[in-house]
């Protein structure tokens, strides 16, 4: 744990993923950059297709390597995992990093318990006995809250009910206590209620275990509720950067202000109508010239010379605080106030 | 109708379906070739079969030289015999299969040539007549044995005959039943009742007849007469395991897949002219197809060495092959069959003799010989007797020889003569792809000549009910005979006799010509061979002036053997391989 | 479990009795009148009647159903033909044998030549479905492809008879095809089979690779699977644990039919080779019009695929437990 104090636990630098298709070649994710420290949690932000589910795959190892080139590095600890072999990563997944899936019942395995699916990760990586590895998924399902776990440890997921899958998937991803943990739109699926009880869990374990949490989302309202930091992604590129709080209150790019227009506040007044952002996200195989978010943005036009559509903007960092637009920094307080109004009435 | 199994398979094209992938395939070239190296069949040498001497009745029968004993003669064939009570044996196939099992009161003793004489089986000689053939006795040889060990009675002699007409006897011949005094009104020996046209004295036994039949001994050679044991006879049950009296019996069966034989200890060779005994089995599989069979033997590995057929001929697709290869060629045995195929032409529609020639003038002999495989299986026909039934004479009245295509301009002059172009002609066939193919060809032909030409397909189940019976609707139709015993009566008289119209009878064509009703009974009458035959030989040309019938073609049988297989000849009395002069080389 | 085991074979028994009566109802419908198949060429209408009398078929069809199906259960008496004692499933009049018999005397045959293809194709053609899923749009790929569409193409009594002219004939690599019971002599059923196997496998071969291949390929991009990796399984374990568990069950269905199909007579493969199993039986039944060998045959047949059925339905719910427990 030496390495923490001169690098983050968590490094992506400079990362593309491109696949190959018939149709031609795929910029899932062109040039994303990020840190991570342990016992942090840092939400990615972005509709679908802008590349953070792949972004995160990636890190894992779990792209299909046939067909994807893959550029820049991503170091875990120090190790660099874009030239580790199979073997080296199957020692690292679900063991110092996991993976929390969106859709549980089709992400666990249909023809196995509950208990085997928990209790294989962990004989996998500590090479505990059969009879450990099911004392240890009780455990852990005592832990994530399933009420009866030493019953219930022997029932396959479809006699779940979709949030006891949830925690179930939970508890296999924490079974061998990840110092990297990675969930994908883990609570989309499931009601309000449930949705902050997981969100609990999975804060109660962050504290307890200083797990790293990358938290994949489009729903602002979680970010709110769990990141330290915030990432947002468009067309497989990160267009703003910077803490929650910076984001959230005080959003460089228009397009986090679409996302936070689209976002129902259960603060304001229920009558002001949802604005969502106009348009559908960009095609990656065949991407806009210049910024990707332009023909969907109200302001392109405001910037000089229409570099919107011709000049690619720079993501601007300083302090892990930026945005990529054309637009001056004037401009933007100007524009985002204007905007605010409209949302608070 | 003596119309054996496999002549009944072929004419439907049940066995010759195949064969139009020669044809198709192979085309002229095939053909030409096959001609050239196969040396011709016609003129095959006519089998005559005379009757034998008291001598030539004793045992044991002659050696074949260099035979040993020992080792097993197998079989490979398509179907399983229908039958082995003998009483309903008629086809070749299972009256072949029988004889190493089943003796007679007469029987066929072949020479070292193939060549036959009636002589005595279980009868000390080939019976004697009296009454001019209303009269025949027979004398049982001393030490004829059941496979129990018992005696051949003359019970188990009266009884033979006797249940010859108990109602589950369907199958077999009629003519003993119908000639026997009484024999109209006899029900079977089951409710207790005997025939008392069959006397039985010690040890002959006396028939009296209900007309004069001097080849009445011939008759009795047949398969279906053989002898019956009267304790062991199980009626319908006999029908699948018979008691034997021949050098061999009945080892196991399993019906539709093998049968086999062992060696019967209780018989006598001393008693017996006919039979040899050299393998220690005989067994007999089937269920193979022609190709397979022929395939294999080919091949000639292992057990197939020893193996011969009884139905299986060369397959059609592979004839070729085989009769060009001298090696293999060698292990063939061909002969020219009994049987006549034609097509009768309905004497109750079709008046005119002139149309009737036209037709045989037009018809396209040769067009029909490539669609059944080529020259190698068959030869055209342009009598009604097969060139080796007794009685045969060359001739061609309508230039089949001249021209084998058909002479359409000398049909179509016929018909002008008869004022009848364009004479409706209603054709039945038996539906089968070869017989579709011939139908088209025929319709073409005739119809060069003038003719309009209606085709009509009939169901083979029902085939030879509709055209039997005397009010049909059919101009013409596909037909064949094969003798029963080798001379003309067996010919003539069941099919062109006036006397044989009636429904179900096979007088097809409905030919009542006085002038031929009497030479076939003159003919019948004559107990000299030589004349006999020769007058049999003038009813054919008779019946062929009239244009009665078409003749196409008689069968070329080839049957093929393994390499290990010894004597392999030609039982014409069962128009198959002889079986109980084969032996297994060492 | 059991109670769906039992109520699939009540089920079974259904469908077996409703074949039986379509059968038996089609076969005395045609126009081919079995009494005078069997009279023989000197018919009287006095025979006939007889024959009509010894075969059942003097009775109203319903009434002959109904004697068949009793004599299934507490056997029938023939008359002088003899008993047929329960299961009677009907008396040939050709052979003049009980029907099931011939037919229990041909099964040990087919049973033989089914099983033993079944193992080659499912070997092969599984074996080579993986590889192509696993080598996806490889070379392997490719050729397990195009050679199991060409393996689909070809027919048995094509293949059958140059197999046999090249590996028997020609080069002598196998014995002559041929059955010989396993309790005689299990080195000559091996290799009296082995041809037959394969070529039979040739043909079912090609259709389990391309349906393994494309059950695979869907079920390695299943989440399940990609979750498997994700917690550092091995790609092997997850091939076999998880995908192939995933793949197999439209493999076992399709399999439980081709095998029942198989024991009703694997017909064309029996005639090339000179194998004396159902399928000839009842090519043998059709050539002589033995209708109650062909319904006997016929119902054995629908019997095996039904009871296959069964099983496929049974390995199905050990497959997926979700069939199971719903």
């Amino acid at each position: 744990m030496t390495s923490t104090d001169q690098q983050p636990f968590l490094s992506v630098r400079d990362l593309k993923v491109h696949f190959s298709t018939e149709d031609g070649v795929v910029k899932a994710v062109d040039g994303l950059s990020f840190d991570l420290a342990k016992g942090k949690t840092l939400g990615i932000v972005g509709e679908s297709g802008s590349g953070k589910s792949v972004t995160n795959l990636t890190i894992l190892g779990l792209h299909d390597r046939d067909r994807t080139s893959i550029d820049g590095e991503i170091l875990l600890d120090g190790k660099e995992l874009l030239t580790a072999s199979e073997r080296e990563l199957e020692q690292l997944r679900g063991n110092k990093m996991s993976m929390i899936f969106q859709d549980a019942l089709a992400s666990l395995s249909p023809y196995h318990t509950i208990g085997k699916q928990i209790g294989e990760t962990y004989r996998k990586h500590t090479g505990a006995s059969k009879k450990e590895a099911r004392e240890r998924a009780i455990e852990m399902l005592r832990r994530v809250g399933i009420p009866q776990p030493d019953v219930r440890v022997d029932d396959y997921p479809h006699q779940f009910s979709g949030g006891m899958r949830q925690r179930a998937m939970i508890a296999m991803a924490l079974v061998c206590d990840p110092e990297l943990l990675i969930a994908d739109e883990p609570t989309t699926a499931l009601d309000v209620t449930v949705q902050a009880q997981i969100m609990d869990l999975l804060k109660d374990l962050q504290q307890e275990f200083g797990t790293a949490i990358i938290f994949i989302t489009h729903d602002l309202g979680v970010i709110a509720d769990i990141a330290d930091d915030v990432l947002v992604m468009y067309g497989g590129r990160c267009v703003e950067r910077g803490t929650k709080k910076e984001v959230l209150r005080a959003p460089q790019h228009p397009y986090t202000w679409g996302l936070l227009g689209s976002m129902p506040s259960l603060e304001g007044p229920v009558d002001v109508p949802l604005s969502p952002i106009p348009g559908s996200p960009p095609s990656l195989l065949n991407p806009p010239s210049g910024c990707r978010f332009h023909p969907r943005c109200t302001f392109a036009e405001k910037v000089q010379g229409g570099l919107c559509s011709t000049e690619q903007p720079l993501l601007d960092i300083t302090d892990g605080r930026g945005s990529a637009c054309h637009l001056t920094d004037d401009q933007r307080r100007e524009f985002f106030a204007d905007y605010a109004a409209t949302r608070s009435h | 109708m003596s119309f054996s199994r496999r002549n009944f398979l072929i004419a439907t094209g049940v066995v010759a379906a195949s064969s139009s992938v020669l044809t198709a395939c192979g085309g002229s070239g095939s053909d030409s070739k096959s001609k050239s190296k196969v040396p011709s069949v016609s003129g095959s040498k006519t089998q005559e079969i005379p009757v034998g001497t008291k001598a030539d009745s004793v045992g044991p029968a002659p050696e074949v030289k260099g035979a040993v004993k020992g080792g097993t003669i197998y079989s490979l064939d398509q179907f399983d015999m229908d039958h082995l009570d003998p009483a309903q044996i008629y086809v070749s196939t299972e009256g072949a299969i029988t004889v190493p099992i089943l003796r007679g009161l007469t029987g066929y003793k072949i020479d070292e040539k193939g060549g036959a004489t009636l002589v005595g089986d279980a009868a000390t000689d080939a019976g004697t007549m009296k009454d001019g053939g209303k009269t025949w006795t027979f004398t049982l040889k001393d030490g004829v044995k059941w496979e129990d060990g018992s005696d051949v009675s003359s019970d188990d002699l009266r009884h033979t005959f006797e249940r010859l007409f108990a109602s589950f006897i369907t199958e077999g011949p009629r003519y003993v039943q119908q000639w026997l005094e009484g024999g109209d009104k006899y029900k079977g020996p089951y409710d207790g009742k005997k025939l008392d046209s069959i006397e039985v004295d010690g040890k002959t036994i006396t028939f009296h007849l209900n007309e004069a039949r001097t080849d009445f001994n011939f008759t009795l050679a047949m398969r279906g007469y053989s002898l019956v044991n009267k304790k062991h006879d199980t009626k319908e049950k006999y029908d699948k395991k018979p008691f034997s009296c021949g050098p061999y019996k009945i080892g196991a069966r399993s019906i539709g897949k093998s049968l086999t034989y062992v060696r019967n200890e209780h018989w006598d060779p001393k008693t017996d002219a006919i039979r040899n005994n050299y393998p220690d089995k005989y067994v007999f599989q089937f269920g193979f197809e022609l190709l397979a069979s022929t395939d294999r033997y080919i091949a000639d590995k292992g057990n197939d060495q020893y193996a011969m057929s009884i139905f299986n001929e060369v397959a059609p697709e592979r004839i070729a092959q085989v009769l060009t290869n001298a090696k293999l060629k060698q292990r063939v045995l061909t002969e020219v069959d009994t049987v006549t195929y034609y097509w009768p032409i309905n004497m109750t529609r079709i008046k005119d003799v002139k149309v009737r020639q036209a037709i045989n003038w037009a018809w396209p002999h040769q067009q029909l010989q490539t669609i059944r495989g080529g020259a190698s299986t068959s030869e055209l026909a342009t009598t009604i007797l097969s060139p080796v039934t007794p009685g045969y004479q060359k001739f061609d009245l309508y230039g089949v020889t001249k021209k084998p295509g058909g002479d359409a301009a000398k049909a179509k002059a016929l018909l002008k003569e008869a004022g009848k172009v364009g004479q409706k002609l209603v054709i039945a066939y038996q539906s089968s792809d070869n017989s579709v193919k011939s139908a088209v060809a025929i319709k073409n032909a005739l119809e060069a000549a003038g003719f309009k030409v209606v085709n009509k397909q009939v169901d083979k189940s029902t085939f030879y009910t509709q055209i039997g019976k005397v009010d049909n609707d059919f101009d013409l139709f596909a037909a064949g005979w094969s003798p029963d015993w080798p001379n003309g009566y067996s010919v003539f008289f069941p099919c062109w006799s006036g006397k044989n119209i009636g429904d179900g009878r096979s007088n097809y064509a409905q030919l009542n010509d006085p002038s031929v009703n009497k030479a076939i009974d003159a003919a019948a009458k004559i107990t000299d061979v030589e004349a006999a035959n020769k007058a049999w030989g003038e009813v054919d040309r008779q019946i062929m002036e009239l244009a009665a019938v078409v003749p196409d073609y008689h069968s070329i049988r080839n049957w093929m053997h393994g390499s290990k297989v010894g004597n392999v000849t030609y039982d014409s009395g069962n128009t198959c391989v002889a079986l109980c002069k084969l032996y297994a080389m060492k | 479990m059991s109670r769906f085991l039992i109520r699939r074979v009540f089920g079974a028994l259904v469908i077996l009795l409703i074949i039986s009566a379509i059968t038996f109802g089609l076969f005395y419908a045609i126009p081919r009148d079995p009494a005078m198949m069997s009279c023989g060429k000197n018919c009287t209408p006095d025979m006939l009647a007889q024959i009509r009398h010894n075969l059942g078929i003097d009775h109203p069809i319903p009434v002959q159903y109904w004697d068949w199906l009793k004599g299934v259960f507490v056997g029938r008496d023939y008359g002088s033909f003899g008993n047929c004692n329960a299961p009677c499933l009907g008396y040939s009049f050709a052979n003049r044998e009980p029907v099931l018999g011939t037919i229990l005397d041909r099964l040990p045959t087919t049973l033989s030549l089914a099983f033993g293809a079944a193992i080659v194709f499912l070997i092969f053609g599984v074996g080579a479905g993986m590889l192509a899923a696993v080598k996806q749009g490889k070379f392997l790929d490719k050729f397990a492809s195009s050679a199991s569409l060409f393996g689909s193409s070809l027919q048995i009594y094509f293949v059958g008879y140059i197999a046999m002219f090249f590996f028997v004939a020609k080069l002598g690599l196998f014995a002559q095809p041929s059955y010989t019971p396993l309790s005689e002599d299990p080195v000559s059923w091996f290799s009296g089979l082995l041809l037959p196997w394969l070529t039979l496998a040739i043909i079912f071969t090609a259709n389990y690779t391309r349906m393994t291949r494309s059950q695979l390929v869907e079920q390695l991009s299943e989440d399940y699977v990609r979750t498997a990796r994700a917690k550092g399984l091995s790609r092997a374990n997850v091939f076999f644990r998880f995908a192939w568990r995933g793949a197999m069950g439209p493999i076992v269905t399709v399999f439980g039919i081709d095998l029942g199909t198989l024991i009703g007579g694997a017909i064309i493969t029996e005639s090339t080779f000179s194998i004396q199993g159902i399928g000839r039986l009842a090519v043998d039944s059709v050539n002589k019009s033995d209708l109650p060998m062909l319904l006997g045959v016929t119902v054995l047949s629908a019997g095996a695929i039904v009871f296959f059925n069964i099983i496929v339905d049974a390995v199905y719910a050990l497959i997926d437990p979700r069939i199971r427990l719903a």
